[in-house]
């Protein structure tokens, strides 16, 4: 049947690209300058013996070739190296950044994409009336900004001169219990809020601007010319036609949100893989960079997947192609 | 958009709604007064903890960790960093200095209940040498012998006269009954081996560590000293220097280390707060490169020229770089042995310095013959047709140092000398550094508290190891011979002055500044701070733990004014909150009416 | 559509003055569209202050070593936007980086533009064979990578200067106009005169340059115009997290040093502000532009 050869058709796509993704990033760090073992050496007086028997031990003198089927069969059994400056297993350090990521990066693209598609909705239904002009500067002005320069004014405006939020950070420390969640809550609120202003207006216009390609297809038209009431047509036909684009491409810009989750968690010193991507590449920490980056980049294609399935799912002229 | 949709968003806004209820409830709780029991001492610091493994350590808060929980044999001296009892109460030397005995405390027990004995202080040092530590190994030249006649006698001897044993080496004495199991296993094994829970002699142990949050250390019941006041202190992580500030004056940590210059102006006009600059042991450094660590290495050759180098130390205005830079923490720079080193620093006096001087600076290359012949702004050497084009990498990873090398540009510009200036993390730096393909750079020296490793480091044997960029004066070097085979601390004190004096006057770098390390306290808080070394040292732990000793709550200090949002804020947002969820599932509902 | 129609009428001359009047049309359109116009006018605002900046401020001035101002003061008579670390006068940093940031932005836009085009046409050209396949796999890559992971990678590895920062946003960004790219081109390549063209013995060459890149062309320009802006907004955060040039003073620069000085809890609000807000303007300028220009140039979006 067509949609199971589409929904294989997709997911190897997918595995394809993440193969490509593991192999890209070994390639790539491999080509860095500098050595690692170098950085130990002026930091800690270590003689030329020392570097050799240093990189002996980290694999670093064996051929290339090698070393990316060593790294190869490693990732895929779950296995990402340890951290050439904490020693630690990449797998813990990535895990113990997760949440607060996963939090800020979620709840940021939920709110961002609820609200964008409701002005994007609303604007583009009535477009050119007061309240999409309105929204489409207001978007437009969000989508200019520089995220990091957003939670820069907010950390001003709201840490600075009102003292209404932290200045950044995931907690105050020595608390437990609620208390503590609603610690890491009135730490979060700022840097969610950069997210989320950041991506609203990305999300309304491309909402909007589907809302009102929609609007021309022929079936509305046919609707309209029938005598559907406005409100149902935009409900029945429009609306759930116009947000399949815009939902694949929320899906989409998630690796965007990810950038700019690196930004916001660097200007809040908010300690997820953002932070912890930033910290690893100050110190050429090769196996946590690939690390964050086949986390990440397995996220992203994940969100494709999802929105290439749902897509295929939802429309039922692909299923048929 | 179906309802179902809408229905999950407004449980959503129905949990945040919650949340945020709990906050409001939550915050007014937290501002009142918590026990009494513990006396708690909160340090904000910015860089986490990696391990406390003494053979393994490398950042800053690993320092603070190892030097709260170990002893030294003889330790850094409050006053002025020279070696000071410890575990061993002396240590005399024979007629040629070759064999030094030091007696040791017969009352010290680990945190395990064991003895502390001579035979664990000759199992540490043997342990360094043997596994070739690389923190350590340097500070056991010469292949010395280690014996233990007894339990509380510790005997070194080496091949040749020495003064290592009471430069101190900066090593922590670690139980043999621990880590003898290590002995022997590969470099990164042994940095692998975790610390939790340690055995140590200390007065405190690393008890709780939450990586990228904190750390806690707890009293060590077993501490051979004196009892400190306080039971715990509590380490908070900040990478954000803002949020450490604003911690720091909202009272949720008591003292602050390690602050970036540029952010003191926002807490030195808070009364209850104390800023605490601490004498630099580092200092910012401007090296010329004269090239032959590779084939890389193709300095310009106009570098060898003193009249050239000291030109580019007149063009170059230090105190503007501590006033804009370092906002005034530092001190301008003279010499490579920095000022934290008080007994063997030599301070040149103003009036012999070169000063800052730029015309003077053109004046000198203009005599030189280096004149700007083509006419594009940019000197030409005579000799090689070259022109003072200069690379100068400079460390991001330094504080201040790229700033500086911004302010450098600027300065040689005026003297006929371009400069590209090139940021680079240390890693890069490194490659710079041992490829000698740069002609001048900007990183950072610092170290032991004795001058010996300092001057090592800039012999003409370092070409191509440590050395900078391959200077090579064989007066200096002699100098550095002399100074070493000295064993009478004050002759040799004059030899170190003289070293330093004739390095600053052949500029094979500059000193640009000592930049002060900054600590803030709240002063309503606690008192009893023991800086070290001297005065304007550090009220951390870093040189010695004394100052752990001695700290104490100020009486009746009160916990007060934290970050918080007006009740009616939270009300307002409630209610914002409560009136959308209330007008979306009404919608939902209507509209699902309509479809019905 | 007007494009239609060029098979029948070959002659060279006539094509120009035709092309000529669409574009004369397609200003009058531009022109009756405010949004655009006043888009155009921040543009030509702020492209004259980046030109005119050497006359405006002097070297010395925005040099770190030689400016002689307060350091850290609010605004006042001398400096009407205070000053920063260095004692340089706000104003000054912003007209001079003016210069940069637009220079950075156009110049990445044009590299993105010009990646994007060529691997768009190929693919789309060839479309249904391996190259194409080769070329969508690559695309979708790039597209599916985190962008800011792999340009902070990159710059990393190529080290903190202005064409560097230019090479990584160019790299960066360009999969988005090959696919947009790609699929005009295959929509080119259906209609009919194309394969009337390869009929009469047209070379690869010539179908591109006389029939594909006319046609994708309209969208290709509305596109690179959006890109500046995301260009600027790149140059942006990667000034901010310190992977910028050093020494070239553009309003990420300035923005990234506002930071570092802590700005938000010392208050220096005249640092920190202005540069973002030239940093919005420009963006929305190009930005609305771009919008105007693309409902103009791709019949899509024309309203009736």
């Amino acid at each position: 049947m067509g949609s199971r050869r589409y929904l294989v058709s997709k997911t190897l796509q997918a595995v394809v690209t993440l193969w490509f993704v593991l192999t890209f990033n070994f390639f790539l760090f491999r080509i860095l300058p500098g050595d690692p073992v170098a950085v130990l050496a002026r930091s800690e007086k270590l003689t030329p013996d020392d570097i050799a028997r240093l990189q002996h031990e980290l694999g670093l003198d064996r051929p290339m070739l090698q070393q990316y089927f060593v790294y190869m069969q490693q990732t895929l059994s779950g296995n990402l190296g340890e951290s050439l400056t904490t020693t630690k297993e990449v797998k813990d350090m990535i895990g113990s950044r997760m949440l607060p990521t996963v939090v800020l990066v979620g709840f940021g693209t939920l709110f961002a994409s609820y609200f964008g598609v409701v002005i994007g909705i609303r604007g583009g239904w009535r477009r050119g009336g007061r309240f999409d002009t309105t929204s489409q500067y207001g978007s437009l002005i969000l989508y200019s900004m520089p995220e990091g320069w957003l939670g820069m004014l907010l950390l001003l405006v709201f840490s600075g001169w009102l003292h209404w939020f932290p200045a950044g950070g995931y907690t105050t420390g020595g608390l437990t219990g609620t208390a503590r969640v609603v610690d890491i809550v009135d730490h979060l609120f700022l840097p969610l809020l950069t997210l989320t202003l950041g991506y609203i207006g990305g999300y309304a216009i491309v909402m909007r601007s589907s809302m009102i390609d929609t609007t021309h297809e022929d079936f509305v038209q046919t609707a309209r010319a029938k005598g559907v009431p406005d409100r149902l047509v935009r409900k029945r036909h429009v609306v759930p036609n116009a947000f399949l684009p815009a939902f694949t491409l929320i899906f989409l810009s998630f690796g965007f949100v990810l950038g700019g989750a690196i930004v916001i968690e660097t200007v809040f010193s908010w300690p997820g893989l953002g932070l912890l991507t930033y910290q690893a590449i100050q110190t050429l920490d090769f196996p946590v960079i690939q690390g964050v980056f086949l986390i990440a980049s397995a996220a992203v294609i994940l969100a494709n997947l999802i929105a290439d399935i749902t897509y295929g799912y939802l429309d039922p002229r692909i299923k048929q192609a | 958009m179906g309802t179902g949709l809408r229905k999950a968003l407004a449980g959503a806004a129905g949990i945040i709604l919650l949340v945020l209820a709990l906050a409001g409830v939550a915050q007014a709780q937290s501002t009142s007064p918590g026990g009494e029991e513990d006396v708690i001492l909160r340090v904000g610091v910015s860089a986490d903890l990696t391990t406390d493994n003494v053979f393994a350590v490398s950042a800053g808060s690993d320092w603070a960790v190892i030097t709260a929980e170990y002893d030294m044999m003889q330790k850094f001296a409050v006053a002025d960093a020279t070696a000071a009892p410890s575990l061993a109460t002396g240590c005399d030397h024979n007629e040629e200095y070759t064999e030094w005995t030091c007696t040791l405390r017969d009352d010290v027990l680990w945190s395990d209940g064991e003895p502390l004995t001579a035979r664990d202080v000759a199992f540490t040092y043997r342990f360094v040498i043997d596994n070739k530590i690389p923190q350590y190994k340097s500070y056991f030249p010469g292949n010395p012998v280690f014996t233990t006649p007894d339990d509380h006698t510790f005997v070194w001897t080496a091949e040749e006269p020495t003064f290592a044993p009471t430069m101190p080496p900066w090593v922590y004495i670690v139980p043999e009954h621990v880590w003898s199991q290590y002995d022997g296993q590969s470099l990164k094994e042994i940095r692998a081996v975790s610390g939790m829970n340690p055995v140590v002699s200390g007065p405190f142990m690393l008890t709780e560590w939450t990586p990228g949050q904190g750390f806690t250390l707890s009293r060590n019941p077993n501490f051979w000293g004196p009892e400190p006041t306080v039971d715990r202190v509590d380490y908070r992580v900040y990478t954000n220097q803002e949020a450490m500030i604003q911690a720091l004056k909202n009272g949720e940590i008591d003292i602050a280390d390690g602050l970036t210059p540029t952010l003191i102006n926002s807490v030195s006009a808070t009364t209850n707060i104390t800023v605490q600059k601490v004498v630099s042991d580092w200092w910012l450094n401007l090296a010329f490169n004269f090239g032959g660590q590779g084939p890389d290495a193709n300095p310009l050759p106009a570098l060898h020229d003193l009249e050239v180098r000291q030109a580019i130390q007149m063009a170059i205005d230090k105190q503007a770089i501590v006033t804009k830079v370092y906002q005034g923490a530092a001190t301008p720079g003279d010499t490579m042995i920095r000022p934290a080193s008080a007994y063997w620093h030599l301070d040149i006096p103003a009036d012999e310095e070169f000063p800052y001087d730029p015309a003077a600076a053109n004046a000198m290359l203009d005599d030189a013959g280096y004149l700007d012949t083509d006419d594009d702004g940019v000197r030409e050497d005579p000799s090689t047709g070259e022109s003072f084009e200069l690379s100068m990498p400079a460390s991001s990873d330094t504080t201040g140092a790229v700033e500086a090398g911004e302010m450098i540009v600027g300065f040689l510009k005026q003297v006929g000398m371009k400069v590209e200036l090139l940021p680079a993390t240390d890693t890069k730096m490194n490659d710079y550094w041992g490829s000698g393909n740069f002609d001048m750079y900007i990183w950072y020296w610092s170290g032991d508290p004795d001058p010996n490793y300092q001057f090592f480091v800039f012999t003409s044997e370092q070409c191509g190891s440590w050395s900078d960029g391959c200077w090579k004066d064989p007066h200096f070097d002699d100098l550095y011979e002399q100074q070493r085979s000295m064993m009478d601390q004050a002759a040799r004190q004059e030899i170190v002055h003289e070293a330093q004096r004739y390095e600053y006057e052949q500029v094979p770098g500059v000193v640009l500044a000592y930049p002060n390390w900054l600590e803030a306290y709240r002063n309503d808080r606690f008192t009893g701070w023991i800086p070290s070394p001297g005065a304007d040292g550090y009220l951390l732990p870093t040189y010695n733990y004394d100052t752990l000793l001695s700290v104490k709550p100020v009486v009746g200090a009160s916990n007060s004014g934290s970050t918080s949002i007006p009740g009616w804020i939270w009300l307002v947002a409630a209610a914002v909150i409560a009136g959308v969820v209330i007008v979306v599932i009404r919608r939902g509902r209507r509209t699902g009416a309509d479809e019905a | 559509m007007a494009t239609e129609a060029r098979v029948v009428r070959p002659a060279k001359v006539s094509t120009w003055s035709r092309r000529r009047a669409t574009m004369a049309g397609h200003w009058a359109t531009f022109r009756a569209s405010r949004r655009g116009m006043v888009g155009l006018s921040i543009l030509v605002f702020f492209t004259v202050v980046a030109v005119a900046s050497p006359l405006l401020v002097s070297e010395a001035e925005v040099s770190p070593a030689l400016a002689t101002g307060p350091l850290h003061a609010p605004p006042q008579v001398g400096y009407p936007l205070g000053t920063d670390n260095f004692g340089r006068s706000v104003l000054d940093l912003l007209i001079v980086g003016a210069r940069v940031s637009l220079l950075v932005g156009v110049t990445a836009a044009i590299g993105a533009m010009l990646i994007g085009a060529i691997v768009g046409i190929s693919a789309g050209y060839f479309g249904g064979t391996r190259i194409d396949a080769g070329l969508n796999a690559l695309t979708n890559w790039f597209l599916v990578i985190p962008w800011l992971a792999l340009a902070i990678a990159l710059a990393t590895v190529l080290g903190a200067s202005l064409t560097n920062v230019i090479v990584v946003i160019a790299i960066t960004s360009w999969a988005a106009t090959a696919r947009l790219v790609r699929a005009q081109a295959l929509t080119v390549k259906e209609r009919s005169y194309i394969e009337r063209s390869r009929a009469i013995g047209g070379s690869h060459w010539h179908v591109v340059t006389r029939h594909v890149l006319p046609n994708v062309f309209p969208v290709l320009f509305a596109n690179t115009i959006l890109m500046v802006a995301l260009a600027i907004l790149s140059e942006t955060t990667l000034a901010i997290l310190g992977l910028s040039d050093p020494v070239a003073i553009s309003w990420g620069k300035v923005i990234e040093s506002a930071f570092t000085a802590g700005a938000m809890t010392a208050g220096y609000w005249w640092w920190l502000i202005p540069p973002g807000i030239c940093i919005v303007l420009v963006t929305l300028a190009f930005t609305m532009v771009g919008f105007a220009l693309d409902e103009i140039l791709s019949p899509r979006l024309r309203q009736r």
